[in-house]
């Protein structure tokens, strides 16, 4: 039923093909199923024949209506009666009463099936020797009858169509005894009857890709009818695993999109790239459109309101979206009312999940051991006594890592109504997920509440009004980087307890790191994020006839943030602190849609589509901080009490608009032409750079609609697209052309004495009026294919996108106040091909495999920089390491892909035979060894080089479910591959740095040692040796192949509970991963989701766990 | 409905920047011109981020024979200072090469800008003067630090600053000498607010820079005189400038939690650790005390230094020898894990925060405008009774006899000895081992347990990286 429910949601627009569909679905919601007589159809048919016979009629009503008529052989009368017709928007049953007044034959209409039946033949039905007489009965999946399903013999037009009880009755003659059933919406099956008198039919639903009906922008369009490179993914495509969140559902599942979990905290950061990041200074995320609703957030979305989600990869697709497309576009299109069909559905998940692994470090009497070698080897006093070390031989010590990570419990439960009346459907739904993280005082909490509801309130006018609450909570999910209870739990040492004699935590770690007690960072702060968002959508549609109709929607969308942070004594040096912080975003979007479809001379077909659209987004905010708290167990409930507060508000705001164009064209259904231009002006721009226009144009080529391809009989669908466009990317905050000042406490404020600090402003980044936008110009040639009555589908495309006046950042020297100046300058390739290959590789009897694989490779390149060769970026970790180097580690060059990091070559340790040359740098044989670029005897800036990418070359995912009889299992496979992580971590557990002065990792003990192990490359124990974290050292492989899911699901037997359908299902989230990644997880790290300068980067940042999943599913 | 959505087109797209602090507008007034003095003070002050309150003031000065730091540990980035092998990589370094800077930028924007500001003359003036001082006190750290540096009088970017190449001392020399100059005739007598600067605090920096700049590298022995006479023209005044010495040494160190504000204090970064971190005293505190009592080992005296620093007052409260141990036991610095002495003055009490305190980072004492004139007369007019005066009230208050009847030249041994335990890691000595070249004594003098010296010791560090990648044109 899923093209009956895509065409109601998307009732309002679309070109004439599709929109004749659509009516028709819209009058069966109407009527319902039952076999309503034929004048209650109002489908319209439009003919004008001369002289023409019966069957010809029937033929082109077939084409027009999409209705499939069958009928006995022998009624010639239909081909011998000839007649004209002149008909102008006609419902199907007057064509037809009129087209069979006078000749002995009557019709019934089941579904979209119309059985046509001589009137005297049930009684005169001449008696055939060889004729047998065969029963059955037909049913879905599930085991309901299917009422309509159109039973032939195979080779003739002979056959009837099942009843209200899915049973059916049929003579056949012995020499023609196959069977084929045919059903809209569910894969047509051949039956050999043989001597059988009854069979029993199970029809499995098809996937019917060819004539799905998708959502592109500003409209639908059918998908064999696209000129783009759009991937579709529907409800019943991530149905087999529970979703939380929206990336759960794309990862792995569309070719071109990566997506990977930069922080595995419940509710945490995620970064979604399609087909690369173009920008440097600008955000990489994709744009979500939600219900028409731009600029969305995806995390404000309960993954169970989805009925589709298109991907628009090439500018054919995302010019329509102009200047905020250049990322490719998400287009999320939430669920609606049936209202054939009243079904509440209750779905209660429970979770479990645990820390993919553990690192190996030292226990607390090798790590005692280990420190008086150092001391030894360093000429100092040795730290422990061998009664110490023997005292924790027996008794152990600290396990920072088992007190912090945990086992984390969490819930879900999800509830569903669905349901309306010919004229109104709704659709309400209701989310709650409580989930705690697996690092220890971690919790994310969501409440969703949806209602779409959507009405026809005359042949011409329709409504909607989508309105969508949630409230996510998060508790101490964004604790990551240096000072976080991860990283910690790897840098103190395991001879340090938690608490002292009196119970307190212990402030300072003596012997090794120099932060926080990793379990106070996570007990004694708390660091609530609470977003409360209500978006609600609404809009009317009106038809001023066939092909011309006018939507007009508006939408809101609010969001509510509320911080509260505290910062118990532990963690401050006792002196506790808190804050609150509070803001609102107000978005306002109207959107002025006119389309105009229509098919002139039946080949040429039209749909124009003019819209207007403005959006403005607001956003304020307010923070208040207290430190040195009276009493510091009111945190931030009560910040008057507390010895010094300082307080700070900001106020932006934007807004956008937009006038756009589209034209579709279709010619006799083989050649496709689309053809968009939008214009849009942004107040981000100083007024001479306002605006720009983004135009674009596709074609596609159906050759298995032209002769010579179709007598092939291989393809199903064989097209050829290519298209051509361009995007923008607006990449720059509000107020970026204009000279500020920073103006907050942190930046600006000082004390003059010592007990208050004066607020000050200082000169922030240098502006420059001459912005413009950054424009992607992007090039796409794809593929389509389908073969064996669509069991097999084959996509490829090969893309190519230029971005130029891409807006850097460029560092300014500190000797000129520092900071950064936004420029257009240089220009960056992203090019690629990715494959997607989707099929039924087994279906015998009870057992169906179908797997869907796709894989990307994608190149990224700098072409050109300006004037400058190369680019440092701001250091995303700027305390990594610190005291040794203060270098960004990612460099932009011209010629390299975004990504490269910047560092010295690791040669290894001096060996003993290299000693001399080891003295020319103030070293000796087992310090760190450096490649000397410049061979001026001395290790520093001009030794750095490009050593490595973060960025993922290929990713692929592999969906597999395997369904026997009411059982069905799901296996989800996802794989990053040719990245390269550094892995500060590592680096910072194996070496004694500016952070820590020991090592805690167990690879320490393979270290060099003088005249014992002399080829080890762990540095030895030396005053000379410095460690440097910006090196190939730390680089490490971080392309991984992960089970990313497998879920296993059981259909109890119908009436198992009268009129309740149960599904059980258990499952697995990274359950296993292959990789030769040495920290927590390979997939985590500390970037920004946002930005692709610097990715690949993991010090403390959040692991993705490994999370079982038991639940049901309800239906009533 | 439709009314409340239609935002009207151009208008729509102009942009309103409420809230934000835009353009030259900023300084028309007082209180904008004042906002931009605070700003212009911040990053010398601006914790773990930028300027002179974290160990990385230790950090640059490390080669001096006051200071050194742990053989292990986690401070290989402090040891290549002690080892006169410092890469341009190091990140210490930059605090405060970045906070030098970025103070000189927010000067340069008021000295360039404040004949827009209307208000109060005297008021202007006042901030103007602070803003001389600052750019000046803010390039002789630079200069004597880096040499050849980049020589900025600008606040706005423009593309040809990212191709300046560096200037020679001399010239820089020039600008702080007419910066001071007009600090003082800008500035009222006294500072206006313990952080802040005055007319006072003007002329004792002036004649400590005539001091440095009759030594290396300008070697002008003319300037020997103008010192003298500008140090006695605070001396003589320092009533007036609200200046004299505390009696007692130890109320300069006394409250290194909750900070100091003595006579004493010519000009101190005043933090506020109750405030904020980033406006705390990380310099103090854990920073310079020993492992065994929960500190940082960051940086400690050297062996021979403190057994060739006379016993008295003055030796007790400089140093920390007696380690108390977290499980109760005491033992000598002889004993302790590094074998060091510690300093008393740095440290903050045991129980309670030891970092991140409100102790006021003393930068300039009224102490040093006394042996300034002391060394500077004994070089010009030669050593008379004034000076005599000048170094024994010091010698006094440390608990040491009076000095007399010395020839010139041991009067100056006797005041360059005096400068180094008067002012025992209070960023002074390093600064006289350059001025005078007497790095190779002073590394002769080493206790051999010392961080050994690696390749040729040298008097100024690597401009940073960051900067040299920018700007390969500072390389020249």
């Amino acid at each position: 039923m899923k093209i009956n429910l895509k065409c109601a949601e998307a009732s309002w627009r679309t070109m004439s093909k599709i929109f004749l569909i659509m009516k028709l679905t819209i009058m069966l919601l109407i009527v319902g199923l039952a076999q309503a007589g034929a004048k209650s159809y109002a489908q319209l048919i439009t003919l004008h024949e001369k002289n023409v016979s019966i069957e010809k009629v029937l033929l082109l009503i077939e084409k027009q209506s999409g209705y499939h008529f069958i009928y006995n052989d022998n009624l010639g009368i239909l081909k011998s009666t000839t007649l004209n017709v002149d008909v102008e928007k006609q419902t199907i049953g007057n064509v037809l009463d009129q087209c069979l007044n006078g000749i002995p034959v009557s019709y019934k209409i089941f579904k979209k099936t119309i059985a046509l039946k001589e009137t005297e033949q049930i009684q005169n039905e001449k008696p055939v020797i060889t004729i047998q007489k065969i029963s059955g009965t037909v049913t879905d999946e599930k085991g309901d009858a299917l009422p309509g399903v159109s039973v032939t013999i195979k080779g003739t037009t002979t056959g009837t169509v099942t009843d209200a009880k899915g049973t059916f009755v049929l003579n056949i003659e012995d020499s023609k005894n196959v069977l084929v059933f045919t059903s809209i919406g569910f894969t047509t099956q051949e039956v050999v009857v043989g001597t059988k008198t009854s069979i029993k039919i199970r029809m499995s639903v098809s996937s019917d890709a060819l004539n799905e009906v998708v959502v592109i922008g500003y409209g639908v369009q059918k998908k064999s009818d696209l000129t783009g490179a759009l991937s579709s993914l529907s409800a019943k495509d991530f149905k087999d695993q529970p979703v939380t969140r929206i990336d759960q559902a794309l990862q792995g599942r569309v070719a071109g999109v990566e997506v990977v979990n930069n922080s595995g905290a419940p509710g945490g950061d995620v970064s979604i790239r399609i087909r690369g990041a173009n920008s440097i200074l600008g955000d990489n995320n994709p744009l979500y459109v939600i219900d028409g609703f731009i600029g969305a957030d995806f995390n404000n979305l309960n993954p169970d309101d989805i009925a589709s989600i298109e991907v628009l990869k090439d500018a054919s697709s995302t010019a329509i979206y102009g200047s905020r497309g250049a990322n490719g576009v998400v287009l999320i299109t939430t669920k609606r009312g049936n209202s054939q069909k009243q079904e509440i559905t209750f779905t209660p998940i429970y979770y479990n999940s645990q820390v993919l692994k553990k690192m190996d470090l030292l226990s607390a009497s090798d790590f005692a051991t280990t420190v008086n070698a150092r001391d030894a080897a360093v000429g100092i006093s040795p730290t422990f006594t061998q009664a110490q070390i023997d005292g924790f031989k027996t008794n152990g010590a600290t396990n920072w890592q088992d007190l912090i990570f945990r086992n984390a419990p969490g819930e879900e439960f999800k509830l569903s109504l669905s349901g309306g009346n010919p004229k109104t459907a709704y659709f309400i739904s209701g989310d709650y997920l409580n989930q705690d993280g697996i690092v220890l005082n971690s919790n994310y909490k969501r409440y969703a509440i949806r209602s779409n509801i959507n009405s026809h309130i005359s042949d011409k006018l329709g409504i909607r009004l989508n309105v969508a609450a949630i409230r996510r909570e998060n508790l101490n999910n964004n604790n990551q980087g240096i000072n976080s209870p991860v990283n910690q739990a790897l840098s103190w040492a395991p001879t340090t307890p938690v608490r002292d004699a009196l119970g307190n935590y212990i402030i300072h770690d003596p012997l090794c790191s120099i932060y926080g007690n990793p379990v106070a960072l996570a007990t004694d702060q708390t660091n609530i994020l609470n977003n409360s968002n209500l978006n609600i959508n609404s809009g009317a549609n009106y038809h001023f006839f066939k092909d011309l109709s006018l939507d007009v929607s508006f939408g809101v969308d609010y969001q509510n943030i509320q911080g509260e942070y505290y910062s118990g004594p532990s963690i401050t040096n006792n002196i506790p602190g808190a804050s609150r912080t509070s803001a609102e975003l107000f978005n306002l979007q109207n959107t002025n849609t006119l389309n105009y479809s229509h098919t002139f001379n039946h080949v040429h077909s039209l749909s124009v589509t003019a819209v207007f659209e403005q959006q403005k987004y607001t956003s304020t905010s307010f923070n208040a901080n207290a430190n040195n708290l009276t009493f510091y167990n009111l945190g931030f409930n009560n910040l008057a009490l507390s010895s010094t507060q300082s307080a700070g508000s900001s106020y932006s705001e934007s807004a956008l608009i937009s006038y756009l164009g589209r034209i579709n064209y279709a010619y006799k259904d083989k050649y496709l032409l689309t053809v968009s231009v939008r214009r849009d002006g942004s107040s981000k721009f100083q007024p001479t750079n306002q605006e720009s226009t983004f135009p674009s144009v596709g074609l596609a080529w159906k050759l298995s609609e032209e002769p010579f391809i179709k007598n092939l009989r291989v393809f199903d669908l064989l097209k050829l697209r290519g298209s051509w466009g361009l995007t923008g990317s607006q990449a720059i905050n509000p107020y970026a052309t204009l000279s500020t000042y920073l103006t907050d406490a942190f930046s600006a404020a000082s004390s003059f004495n010592n007990n208050s600090a004066t607020s000050g402003i200082v000169l922030g980044n240098a502006a420059n009026p001459n912005l413009k936008w950054e424009t992607t110009q992007a090039q796409d040639l794809g593929v389509d294919m389908s073969f064996f009555n669509e069991r097999l589908t084959f996509t490829a495309d090969a893309y190519i996108k230029n971005t130029k006046d891409l807006l850097l950042s460029l560092p300014l020297p500190a000797y000129a106040g520092g900071g950064n100046i936004i420029s257009n300058v240089g220009k960056m390739q992203n090019s690629g091909i990715e494959f997607n290959i989707g099929g039924v590789p087994v279906r015998s009897g009870k057992f169906t495999w179908t797997s869907s694989f796709n894989i990307s490779f994608q190149k990224n390149i700098v072409k050109n920089l300006g004037s400058l060769s190369s680019i440092f970026t701001n250091s995303i970790t700027p305390n990594a390491g610190s005291g040794l180097s203060t270098q960004s580690e990612f460099v932009i060059k011209t010629g390299y892909a975004l990504g490269s990091y910047w560092g010295l070559k690791y040669m290894g340790t001096w060996k003993p035979g290299e000693a001399a040359d080891a003295a020319k740098f103030g070293q000796k044989p087992g310090d760190s060894h450096y490649q000397d670029l410049n061979g001026d005897n001395a290790i520093n800036g001009s030794d750095f080089q490009i050593i490595g990418n973060g960025t993922p070359k290929q990713t692929l995912g592999w969906n597999n479910t395997f369904t026997y009889g009411n059982f069905s299992l799901n296996v989800f496979v996802q794989a990053l591959l040719g990245l390269k992580k550094l892995d500060y971590s590592y680096a910072s557990s194996i070496t004694a740095n500016a952070d820590a002065k020991e090592a805690t990792n167990a690879g320490i003990l393979n270290r060099y040692i003088p005249g014992v192990n002399e080829t080890s490359n762990i540095p030895a124990f030396s005053t000379t040796n410095i460690d440097y974290f910006e090196s190939n050292r730390f680089l490490e492989n971080g392309s991984f192949v992960r089970l990313k899911n497998i879920n296993f699901s059981y259909h109890l037997p119908k009436n198992t509970i009268e009129n309740v359908d149960i599904k059980l299902f258990v499952g697995a989230t990274n359950l296993f991963t292959i990789t030769k990644y040495k920290g927590f997880d390979p997939e985590s790290t500390n970037s920004n989701s946002g930005t692709d300068v610097a990715q690949s980067i993991d010090m403390g940042s959040y692991p993705n766990s490994k999370t079982f999943n038991v639940g049901a599913i309800f239906k009533f | 409905m439709m009314a409340l959505f239609v935002l009207g087109c151009q208008k729509a797209l102009k942009e309103n920047p409420k809230g934000q602090v835009v353009g030259s507008q900023a300084l028309s007034t007082v209180e904008g011109l004042n906002a931009a003095l605070t700003g212009a003070y911040k990053p010398l002050g601006w914790t773990w981020i930028t300027g002179f309150n974290t160990a990385a003031l230790a950090a640059v000065l490390m080669g001096s024979d006051d200071l050194t730091t742990h053989p292990a540990s986690n401070k290989a980035d402090l040891r290549e200072f002690d080892q006169y092998h410092v890469s341009n990589l190091n990140g210490r370094m930059v605090n405060i090469w970045n906070g030098c800077y970025k103070s000189i930028q927010g000067a340069n924007n008021i000295i360039n800008n404040y004949k827009s500001t209307t208000g109060d003359p005297a008021a202007i003036n006042q901030i103007v003067g602070e803003a001389y001082y600052l750019r000046a006190f803010d390039y002789y750290w630079l200069v004597r630090l880096w040499g050849n540096i980049p020589l900025i009088t600008s606040e706005v970017y423009d593309p040809a600053v990212l191709k300046v190449t560096p200037s020679a001392p001399a010239e820089i020399y020039k600008l702080i000498e007419s910066d001071l100059g007009n600090a003082e005739k800008l500035m009222q007598d006294k500072k206006l607010d313990d952080g802040r600067t005055s007319k006072g605090a003007a002329s004792a920096l002036l004649a400590d820079v005539y001091l440095t700049e009759g030594g290396w590298p300008l070697n002008d022995n003319s300037k020997y005189a103008l010192a003298a006479a500008k140090a006695k023209e605070v001396i003589d005044n320092k009533a007036a400038y609200g200046f004299d010495l505390v009696s007692d040494l130890n109320t300069l160190w006394q409250d290194t939690r909750v900070g100091t504000r003595t006579s004493e204090e010519i000009f101190a970064i005043h933090n506020c650790g109750t405030c904020n971190w980033f406006n705390s005293n990380a310099l103090y505190g854990s920073s310079a005390m020993p492992g065994e009592e929960n500190g940082w080992d960051d940086y400690f005296a050297e062996i021979k230094f403190f057994n060739d620093f006379p016993a008295g007052t003055r030796k007790d409260v400089t140093f920390h020898t007696v380690i108390k141990k977290t499980d109760g036991t005491a033992i000598s610095w002889q004993n302790d894990a590094v074998k060091h002495p510690y300093y008393q003055k740095f440290r903050a009490p045991v129980n309670g925060s030891t970092d991140g305190s409100s102790a006021t980072v003393q930068l300039m004492r009224y102490a040093h405008v006394l042996l300034i004139y002391a060394e500077a007369q004994a070089r010009s007019g030669g050593v008379n009774q004034q000076a005599y005066d000048c170094i024994n009230a010091i010698r006094s208050r440390a608990g040491l006899s009076p000095l007399s009847g010395l020839s010139d030249s041991d009067f100056i041994t006797a005041v360059i000895s005096e400068r180094a335990w008067e002012f025992a890691g209070e960023y002074t000595r390093w600064f006289d081992i350059t001025r005078l070249q007497i790095l190779p004594q002073v590394i002769a003098n080493r206790d051999p347990s010392e961080n050994a010296v690696i390749g040729t010791p040298q008097y100024y560090i690597p401009i940073p990286a960051a900067d040299l990648q920018l700007n390969p044109n500072l390389g020249n």
